[in-house]
């Protein structure tokens, strides 16, 4: 049924463009990249150790998100593309890119997508692709998926020891929708987007996570997480 | 009436081909069935997952992979290691250390019979909606099974009997975690207790004594408001006085708080799923964390050793008062809810 409904979108873009003077393709190749930011210097997982904006270090060691229901748009047109099925898991040490294939081709100027999993896919752990429960982002005893995970080390000011930091965001209420414009997309033209996650956010905006003030250092679930979620909800993931 | 129910069972297969979908290859010889449900279960028809429709195919495969300790990270725990057919798929202990790792675990295995019918979550407190997606819980815990999804599926695709049931039953070239968390759950959705003298009983086929008769009625006085009649639970989450407090090691992730765990919402505090008293002599210890040898045990508590704090189960606050004689009635009438024929039919 879907595909009935991209086949009619896809024939109209067609049909449009065979009026232009210059022959526009009806498609375009499109895909999105990911690039990790931790205080202004790219992130790394071998033991680094980095500043978070409370100043206190922070060394990580693992760092993986959901992305999902990825839609490409022009706001004038409204001409939209909406990629089926679109879960992806990004991590730092594993795929770090989004290849939307040949789209219907368009002046996009909207990139909208979401941080985690949606509620319908968020209700059932039997899935394929990347919401395998094969990747470690699946909850056993509360069905859902992690929708952002952080663990890594850092000093705690007051004792003066390395402590563990684990974050581990999902549940519902903790998904976001982003949107955000974009420049140069070109109808027709191969284009490669940039995303920029800035983990400085998780951190900050608005609410400054000292983490050596913090009642526990496991963040999953309750108030802290959704602080978290919170932060993530603007100005983590934008376009370079 | 088997053949019927397959036949209208092939028409969502029929119309899935033609939606444009994933096209099915037409070989049907996959037998989709409903099984029957008695009426002494007081419920309407059997609820499955559109994703995950029962087969005998796909049950059989499910009940060899619930079987096997090869499953596990150390090739000796299997599903019925903690959830024996003999003890009504329970383990009869506490806390077990049977897992792969040996250590402890901080719940009791619950008995796993009617679950098709647990639709308000599985596990003691709801964590899990359904058992497609509660079934990666057990596998992948290195207290339970301790398994590698991936390496468990190089195990599966190099025999090649698992393989060709999994190609017969899902029809795709891969095993995927997704199909046996599905098989698994077809074998345990399949697990039907309906037979017991209670039932005989209802359906005019066997007669209680005197004593069972009493015991019938103290329990629909005193108990059936949570253990409601027919699946013997009302599906829903109380606090039944076990305890006054609930510490909260970070840790355990909430473990000792009950449904709060899983909504947040202060008033589950405390508060487990009833579990179906269905079975119930053969499912000792009792309780969550199996606190509860005996029967006896259970009833001192109801009588005598209700804690009260805030969310308390409102029709417990002032205990279950039984005299000796009404004890020795309600135990009577308990013993009835035994169905022999359900855990001989599915010995191994
Ligand atoms: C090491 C012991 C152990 C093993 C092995 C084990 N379980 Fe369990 N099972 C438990 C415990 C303990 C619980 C209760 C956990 C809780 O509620 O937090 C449980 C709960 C369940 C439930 C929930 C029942 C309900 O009424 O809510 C199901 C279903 C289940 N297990 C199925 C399985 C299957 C299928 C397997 C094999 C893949 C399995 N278990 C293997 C110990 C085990
Ligand atoms: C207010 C609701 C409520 C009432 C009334 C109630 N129960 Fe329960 N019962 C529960 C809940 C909830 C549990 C599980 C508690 C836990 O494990 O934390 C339970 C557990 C049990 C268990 C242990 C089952 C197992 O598998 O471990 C038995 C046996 C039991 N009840 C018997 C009775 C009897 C007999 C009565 C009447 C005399 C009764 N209950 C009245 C809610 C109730």
């Amino acid at each position: 049924m879907k595909n009935l409904i991209y086949t009619a979108l896809f024939g109209s873009i067609m049909m449009f463009s065979s009026c232009d003077d210059v022959e526009v393709p009806a498609t375009m190749a499109m895909d999105i990249s990911l690039e990790h930011v931790l205080d202004g210097q790219t992130l790394e997982l071998n033991g680094k150790s980095f500043t978070l904006p409370s100043g206190e270090d922070f060394t990580p060691k693992k760092f993986k998100y959901y992305i999902s229901n990825v839609a490409l748009r022009n706001s004038v047109s409204g001409e939209t593309y909406v990629e089926p099925n679109s879960y992806h898991l990004i991590s730092e040490d594993g795929k770090k890119s989004i290849d939307l294939g040949m789209i219907p081709s368009a002046n996009y100027d909207q990139l909208t997508f979401s941080i985690g999993v949606d509620e319908v896919a968020n209700g059932k752990t039997d899935q394929t692709g990347d919401l395998d429960p094969n990747s470690d982002m699946a909850w056993n005893w509360n069905t859902g998926y992690k929708f952002v995970v952080l663990e890594g080390e850092f000093t705690n000011s007051n004792s003066g020891e390395r402590q563990g930091l684990i974050i581990h965001i999902g549940t519902n209420p903790n998904f976001r929708t982003v949107t955000q414009s974009l420049t140069g997309v070109i109808a027709g033209s191969p284009t490669s987007l940039t995303l920029t996650s800035n983990l400085d956010e998780l951190f900050k905006d608005p609410n400054i996570l000292q983490l050596s003030e913090l009642e526990s250092t496991t963040i999953m679930f309750g108030e802290m997480a959704g602080k978290v979620a919170e932060n993530y909800s603007e100005g983590f993931i934008t376009v370079k | 009436m088997k053949k019927l129910s397959k036949l209208i069972l092939s028409l969502p297969l029929v119309w899935a081909c033609t939606s444009g979908e994933d096209p099915v290859i037409s070989e049907p010889k996959i037998h989709y069935y409903i099984p029957e449900v008695s009426s002494t279960l007081q419920v309407a028809g059997f609820p499955q997952p559109e994703r995950n429709m029962l087969s005998e195919e796909g049950v059989a495969l499910g009940k060899r992979l619930y079987f096997d300790p090869n499953l596990s990270g150390n090739g000796k725990v299997s599903c019925a290691t903690c959830h024996s057919p003999s003890l009504a798929f329970t383990d009869g202990l506490a806390l077990a250390k049977h897992g792969v790792s040996g250590k402890g675990l901080h719940r009791t295995s619950p008995p796993l019979f009617n679950l098709a019918w647990q639709s308000e979550g599985l596990f003691w407190d709801g964590g899990a909606h359904d058992l497609e997606s509660l079934n990666f819980a057990p596998l992948t815990h290195p207290d339970e099974m301790g398994a590698d999804l991936n390496e468990l599926i190089s195990y599966l695709e190099s025999d090649p009997v698992y393989k060709e049931q999994f190609e017969f039953v899902f029809s795709e070239g891969q095993i995927q975690s997704a199909q046996i968390s599905r098989a698994i759950s077809q074998y345990v959705r399949s697990l039907i207790s309906q037979d017991s003298k209670y039932d005989r009983w209802k359906r005019s086929e066997a007669e209680l004594t005197e004593l069972e008769l009493t015991g019938y009625q103290l329990y629909q006085k005193n108990c059936s408001s949570c253990h409601q009649e027919g699946l013997f639970t009302d599906r829903s989450f109380h606090n039944n006085g076990l305890d006054k407090a609930y510490p909260n090691p970070p840790a355990l992730e909430g473990l000792y708080q009950g449904r709060f765990r899983i909504t947040s919402n202060p008033e589950d505090m405390g508060a487990y799923k009833t579990p179906t008293l269905r079975n119930i002599v053969l499912t000792a210890p009792y309780m969550h964390d199996g606190r509860f040898q005996t029967l006896e045990e259970v009833l001192d508590h109801y009588q005598n050793g209700i804690q009260v704090n805030e969310t308390l189960a409102p029709a417990l606050s002032e205990g279950i008062k039984l005299s000796t004689t009404e004890r020795v009635a309600i135990i009577a009438f308990l013993n009835t809810l035994t169905d022999s024929l359900f855990i001989q039919k599915h010995q191994k």
